[in-house]
């Protein structure tokens, strides 16, 4: 053919499509495509879900007492020297004095500790107020003694972000402050 | 690193294989430092005067912090290079993409477990729900699990490079909410505010925190050159075999069948022929 031949012809595209995966492959991927999206959507209901559960200090906590009713709340704080380890509702529990500043409060906590529990160290608590004053808050030495006690859990450690040997920058408190 | 228009047959090199050695090295002396050389983390407490600290569990740090910071640093450069993608619209920049997402996508997932096991005896939990840190992280993890999955599902190669690209590009927006929670949300995590950024550490646990850096960023180095040549075989094999294809194609058929598909009569062909 030439040039002056006439229009050329349409081009003939031989190039091959690629290959389609294997449907087994494409269905795999679509099935986890979706398992994904509803992880997502799972993480994002349990964390909205528990947004009210940020954690209230001690002085907020005793504060909005009222409004927190019997309701279940998380409750940061250092725990004062002079835990007493005891039996309530047929189970172990730990009963000591939750601070931060000036402000107490007293807890009974049911069950084990966690295993860097110590005065001192900061915690976070989840439970609910409880009004009446157990037996059990008679051997702690600086109770708070206002009628009411946390009763918790469920109990993490809220560590500091300092690895210097001296370095223990934590705020004072109560009468360990 | 491959060259833009380098053609490797081979994943290995002189190079990749000396860093692959320091990294193995360094991995050595990194296990030396963190787990017989440095100390466990003990202080006396101010007013207590009784012992506290993480102890042992501090040894996970040198695992758990460079893991983060790197992770952030895959995820970012899979950013640049999606910016690649959509502006470029080359192979270099999907292929890089692709590997330093994966590379990420991994250390994530090393960084939820490592964290994890950390937790267990610091924090007295494995997991906890409504963890802003925790949660944030989660979901990075499985914005990028998405992203992977997403590069299997089509079979048109440059759409599912734009696909990608623009899924990256939304990601990423979730790394400054990872790293900033801990300031932001204080009072919504269990997870302790930046050691470095206030220089709480020093010494041994200081020199040892920046060779775990070090050392993990050459494995990360060695991992991600060694993605992106698998990736860049990969598309060379793909290229080579349409190319095989078509030449396959055009030897099959002859000039009288390829005028009859498309629609050539034979007196057309007469005169146009001189």
């Amino acid at each position: 053919m030439t040039d002056d031949a006439g229009p050329e012809p349409p081009s003939f595209d031989l190039t091959p499509r690629p290959a389609r995966p294997a449907s087994g492959t494409r269905r795999g991927a679509l099935t986890l495509l979706l398992l994904l999206v509803g992880g997502m959507v799972f993480v994002l209901l349990r964390t909205l879900g528990d947004a009210s559960l940020f954690f209230y200090d001690v002085a907020e906590a005793v504060e909005l007492r009222s409004e927190l009713g019997d309701g279940r709340f998380r409750v940061v704080g250092t725990p004062q020297p002079g835990l007493v380890v005891t039996e309530s509702d047929g189970g172990s529990a730990v009963v000591f004095t939750l601070c931060a500043g000036d402000v107490l409060a007293d807890v009974v906590h049911q069950g084990d500790p966690a295993e860097l529990f110590q005065p001192g160290v900061p915690v976070v608590l989840q439970g609910a107020w409880t009004a009446g004053r157990p037996t059990a808050l008679d051997g702690l030495s600086n109770a708070a003694g206002d009628g009411w006690y946390l009763r918790t859990d469920h109990m993490v450690v809220k560590h500091d972000n300092d690895y210097r040997a001296d370095g223990a920058e934590l705020a004072p408190c109560g009468a360990a402050g | 690193m491959a060259g833009r228009d380098e053609r490797p047959g081979t994943t290995g090199s002189r190079g990749s294989r000396l860093l692959g050695c320091v990294a193995l090295a360094s991995l050595v002396v990194l296990g030396v430092l963190a787990f017989f050389l440095t100390g466990p983390d003990v202080r006396i407490h101010p007013t207590t005067g009784e012992e506290f600290g993480q102890f042992d569990a501090v040894r996970m740090l040198y695992l758990h912090v460079p893991m983060a910071v790197l992770m952030y640093a895959s995820f970012m450069l899979c950013a640049a290079a999606s910016v690649g993608v959509l502006v470029k619209r080359t192979p270099w920049w999907d292929v890089m993409a692709h590997s330093t997402a994966e590379v990420g996508t991994v250390l994530c997932g090393l960084v939820l477990v490592t964290g994890s096991i950390w937790g267990r005896p610091v924090w007295n939990t494995w997991w906890e729900w409504g963890d802003v840190r925790l949660m944030t992280t989660l979901v990075l993890f499985l914005l990028f699990a998405g992203y992977l999955a997403l590069r299997r599902t089509t079979t048109d190669p440059r759409r599912q490079e734009r696909q990608a690209a623009v899924v990256a590009l939304v990601a990423v927006l979730d790394i400054p909410l990872v790293n900033r929670s801990v300031a932001w949300w204080e009072n919504r995590t269990l997870h302790q505010r930046s050691t470095l950024e206030e220089l709480k550490i020093e010494d041994l646990t200081l020199f040892t925190l920046m060779f775990s850096f070090l050392t993990f960023g050459l494995v990360v180095w060695w991992l991600t050159l060694q993605r992106f040549r698998v990736g860049w075989l990969e598309r060379a094999a793909i290229d080579h075999a349409v190319g095989s294809a078509i030449a396959d194609r055009r030897s099959e058929t002859s000039a009288d069948e390829l005028d009859a598909a498309i629609g050539v009569t034979d007196e057309q062909v007469g005169e146009a022929s001189p």
